[in-house]
């Protein structure tokens, strides 16, 4: 079964997503570019769980004027399989690549009334301080609450807020963009990866959003828990009997996104698919699934056309 | 803000012999009549008195104290304890207001056009004082005997404050456009000050520490030998603060300090502190 969008076939299928934790934080800098490098070292090697130790991505750029300190700052967003998961990798992560960043603050992204959980990151980040930590405070008694710690580093003053604001969240949205050319797949998954980030509260993990190797559960070696996606990989496609790589098509390219609801990660699928869809080469879009046998979120492609 | 009920005192003119009248609250005011507003007690000297002897009331009561607007209409430098104990609701003294202005209040607004005399704030737990003249001594302090002086909450002073201002401090915020006098933040173990003129003596003495700080944004000409220079640095933390000061308190003054390197000193080592002097 399938349906036309902008004259694509589009598989009438879903993307099978998985509940995570997520958390977001926001880095600020003295130049958009140190809040860039910080954000872009904090979320490497966080492009999937499956040897990655959590998932992460840039969400936005913070123009000075809305940041909290005055100064230009970028969102990340961090997603784990469990609490404590997500935890020990913020903590890592910010331990080493964000507090060593010059001229580098954190702060927290996820509000506690939005929060399921409100993990102690600066809490625990503080012990580097070794004893000269220092507790801040502001708006006892008359604004929010919060709370900081500065701890003295050897440029000057790293200032991390104490509690991160943690939510069950979305993981494994995603769809295939299937086209006639290497290069009309790559423009499109670019056009897509564009329109994805105007969805507010989403990101795309692997590098530049974009993943050329999907990959299968399971493999012919006993040793490795996934391996190519074969049935998705027009080089083989009249090799492997179960291909599902529709003629005409000689390159595929998977966007997968990560949301802190279901209705964000359904946006930005649609406005991903709408955006390749108008792309000159494009065949084919589907979405990959285990049938609604692993994961908790079916997230349909027609149904997150509709608002695209 | 939501739309409030506002009661209108007027002070039936001024008395050497002070009255106190912890009952001008918001908290005192809401639910009752009007009739009964006029009789609560308050204290001429040492005699108790119904209150509409000395003060009239007039205007409309609210349900709730969050939603009760008390402006004091008059001189009020003789009545003591206004807003004493506030928890909400909000209070213009449009003059002088007396001793222990919003004394222990825990939250809702205070609002003072002219001056507020001593012990203004003390052992403040929450809320907003603003000050648009000076302040007496023993600002947000905290009562003789007691370890601990303002625990939250914010003062702003236009003006200038007197001697002890945020004496045992723990956690809240003062914020001194003027000047302070002699011993600013003594005994404080945390908490917020900011003074945009000059500070008197012995500023922080026997401060303890507890992420406790003055900024002083107009130098400080005499700093106690048991505070020990550390360095000189723009410290992130001080541009959120002078962000919520502009943003929250319309503070515009703090805009012109946000890039400003500052000389840290941390003590009272005296006293084995770790509480920080911040000097522009």
């Amino acid at each position: 079964m399938s349906f036309k969008h902008n004259g694509v076939e589009i598989e009438d299928t879903f993307a099978e997503g998985f509940g995570m934790w997520g958390s977001k934080i926001i880095i600020t800098a003295a130049s958009q570019k140190w809040a860039d490098i910080a954000a872009t070292s904090m979320t490497g090697f966080a492009t999937s769980v499956i040897a990655c130790d959590c998932e992460a991505g840039i969400e936005s750029r913070v123009h000075p004027d809305d940041s909290p300190d005055g100064r230009p700052g970028t969102t990340v967003a961090i997603y784990g399989f469990s609490r404590g998961k997500l935890s020990q990798s913020m903590l890592n992560r910010l331990g080493q690549t964000v507090l060593t960043c010059p001229s580098t603050a954190v702060y927290n992204g996820v509000p506690a009334e939005e929060a399921d959980e409100m993990l102690d990151i600066g809490k625990s980040i503080r012990f580097f301080g070794d004893g000269y930590q220092v507790k801040m405070r502001m708006g006892d008694g008359w604004q929010n609450r919060q709370r900081f710690w500065r701890i003295p580093v050897m440029e000057g003053e790293f200032l991390i807020e104490e509690k991160m604001g943690a939510k069950k969240a979305v993981a494994g949205g995603n769809f295939l963009i299937m086209g006639d050319s290497e290069a009309n797949t790559l423009k499109a998954s670019e056009a897509a990866i564009e329109a994805i980030h105007t969805v507010p509260g989403v990101i795309t993990p692997f590098p530049g959003g974009l993943c050329r190797s999907g990959s299968k559960v399971g493999s012919t070696y006993a040793f490795l828990r996934a391996s190519t996606n074969t049935p998705f990989c027009p080089a083989i496609k009249n090799s492997f009997k179960e291909s599902k790589v529709p003629a005409g098509v000689n390159s595929v390219i998977e966007i997968v996104i990560n949301g802190f609801d279901e209705a964000s990660v359904m946006k930005a699928m649609g406005a991903g698919v709408d955006a390749a869809t108008k792309v000159e080469g494009i065949k084919w879009i589907t979405a990959v699934n285990f049938e609604g046998k692993l994961g908790k979120f079916q997230m349909s492609l027609k149904e997150s056309l509709k608002g695209a | 803000m939501p739309e409030m009920k506002k009661i209108v005192l007027t002070p039936r003119g001024f008395s050497n012999i002070p009255i106190e009248a912890p009952v001008i609250s918001p908290d005192m005011f809401a639910g009752k009549t009007l009739q009964e507003i006029r009789n609560l007690p308050i204290h001429y000297g040492n005699e108790e008195v119904p209150m509409k002897e000395y003060i009239h009331a007039q205007g409309k009561v609210a349900e709730k104290p969050e939603k009760q607007l008390i402006v004091i209409d008059g001189d009020a430098r003789h009545i003591k304890q206004i807003g004493t104990k506030m928890s909400a609701g909000r209070i213009v003294a449009q003059g002088w207001a007396g001793m222990h202005l919003g004394a222990q209040m825990s939250g809702g607004d205070i609002t003072v056009t002219g001056n507020a005399l001593d012990w203004a704030g003390a052992e403040m737990k929450g809320g907003v004082i603003r000050v648009l003249g000076d302040a007496g001594n023993l600002l947000g302090g905290a009562y003789r005997g007691s370890s601990d002086g303002m625990t939250g909450g914010c003062i702003v002073v236009t003006g200038c404050a007197g001697s002890e201002v945020a004496s045992f401090m723990r956690r809240g915020k003062i914020v001194i456009m003027g000047d302070t006098g002699d011993f600013t933040g003594v005994h404080m173990n945390g908490g917020e000050i900011f003074i945009f003129g000059k500070p008197g003596k012995r500023l922080g003495a026997q401060a303890q520490g507890n992420g406790g700080f003055i900024a002083c944004f107009n130098g400080a000409d005499e700093l106690l030998p048991t505070y020990r220079y550390d360095t000189t640095y723009t410290p992130i933390f001080m541009r959120l603060y002078l962000k919520h000061l502009y943003e929250k308190l319309g503070v515009t003054k703090a805009q012109q300090f946000i890039d400003t390197p500052m000389k840290r000193y941390r003590g009272d080592l005296a006293v084995g502190g770790n509480s920080e002097i911040l000097v522009a």
